[in-house]
């Protein structure tokens, strides 16, 4: 039988989303378009050509490597793109994903990505090409609520302060605004500079189904141990202690 | 344990489940200072600044965070901060109450109200580089934070304080 790979432990929905996400098996929930994104990203202008670093990896002759013949390029290292980056603030209240779950899903599923896990943010760094098709996969799947995360690239602070009136994340720069449709528009790129035009980025979730979807434990939601007043932690929690013990345990062996 | 024969007035702090918008905070000190009772009011929250301070667009304004301002008592102080907590000095302990149920009819989320020392009592270091060895007037300690401008920041709407 083939390996088939767990992820992550616990019959919690959140314990089911962590899962979902590092596997890459992702509900897609609406489609922002390719300009759409790349105006948000703010590095090229939609519809530009790419800048290179380099030359095609094809016309550049590469030695002859065991390792470079094993590996096929992405499309972005192939063509010579740069590196850039999309960054995401993830509100603590039930977003959808929180740093470390997007860096999960990067590592796993995402070729010649470099996944950065701070605090309250998280970056993803690859080729220029390849960033804006994860960047694409990130806000059109349920990875993201338009009003509990938004892209980010500088003063991202938000995800541990309290939401505004209308639901949506503190944002110091007010990238996103709640338009009168419902809808959460960015008007500002991901480093706060106006756009000519404002991006749609989707309906935000209702509270009920942000509090399904998220990937965050939270005692006013699901609790780590699973439901509270069960007789047994979940499965989640207890591997967790077992890491701790082994680490602490053994952790340690200069020998 | 703090009693009503240990001091006169009191300190509490309103905290709201979510920030205010700059309507909904008018409105609420509005209703609060209607109410009377009120020797020193603070709204405390996180910076709205007016231009982009970090990244490649440092120094482009925020047009969103211009031109908000909060109105008491003919004076008008312009609001630099999302309102995110309140802090009151009342005269009496029994005030309390009307400040409660003025924080139920304007705001339309949970909120907390909790009575402790917010402003200090004796002058600090930073207070020492502000405003010097002196201070005529006590009531300002502890209103401001350390950068920012007295003329700017701050107003005295009474100097007799509250209506009381």
């Amino acid at each position: 039988m083939a390996y088939k790979p767990q992820y992550y432990p616990g019959t919690t929905s959140v314990g089911k989303n962590r899962r979902k996400h590092m596997s890459g098996d992702l509900e897609k929930l609406r489609d922002i378009s390719d300009a759409d994104i790349v105006t948000i990203m703010g590095h090229r202008a939609p519809g530009s050509d790419y800048p290179s670093t380099h030359p095609p990896l094809k016309e550049m002759g590469e030695p002859d490597c065991p390792i470079r013949q094993l590996v096929e390029p992405t499309p972005g290292a192939a063509a010579g793109d740069r590196i850039r980056y999309s960054q995401f603030a993830d509100s603590m209240y039930n977003a959808p994903a929180i740093p470390y779950w997007r860096s999960y899903w990067g590592a796993i599923n995402c070729r010649g990505c470099d996944p950065g896990t701070l605090s309250g943010r998280q970056i993803i760094e690859a080729r220029e090409r390849d960033i804006e098709q994860y960047t694409k996969v990130q806000m059109d799947s349920e990875m993201t609520d338009p009003a509990l995360a938004t892209m980010r690239g500088c003063t991202v602070h938000g995800h541990s302060l309290r939401l505004d009136e209308d639901g949506m994340m503190f944002d110091m720069l007010a990238r996103t605004e709640l338009a009168d449709n419902g809808n959460v528009n960015y008007v500002k790129d991901q480093v706060g500079i106006p756009l000519d035009r404002k991006v749609n980025s989707g309906k935000p979730m209702s509270e009920a189904e942000v509090a399904k979807r998220t990937t965050i434990f939270r005692h006013d939601n699901v609790p780590f141990g699973g439901a509270i007043g069960s007789r047994k932690f979940d499965e989640g929690l207890i591997a967790l202690h077992h890491m701790w013990e082994r680490r602490s345990k053994w952790g340690f062996r200069p020998e | 344990m703090v009693t009503k024969s240990d001091t006169e007035s009191v300190q509490i702090e309103i905290f709201p489940q979510r920030f205010l918008k700059p309507d909904t905070a008018q409105r609420l000190l509005d209703e609060i200072f209607q109410g009377g009772g009120i020797l020193r009011i603070t709204v405390q929250g996180p910076n709205l600044p007016r231009m982009v301070p970090y990244g490649p667009g440092k120094g482009l304004p925020i047009e969103e965070h211009k031109n908000m301002l909060l109105e008491l008592a003919d004076q008008a102080l312009e609001l630099r901060v999302k309102v995110g907590r309140i802090w009151l000095e009342l005269d009496s302990e029994d005030r309390i109450e009307g400040i409660r149920a003025a924080c139920e009819r304007m705001l339309p989320f949970s909120f907390t109200i909790k009575r402790k020392q917010i402003f200090h009592t004796k002058p600090t270091v930073s207070d020492y580089a502000k405003y010097g060895g002196e201070v005529d007037d006590k009531r300002i300690l502890g209103m401001i934070d350390p950068k920012a401008k007295r003329e700017r920041d701050m107003a005295i709407l009474s100097d007799t304080g509250g209506d009381s």
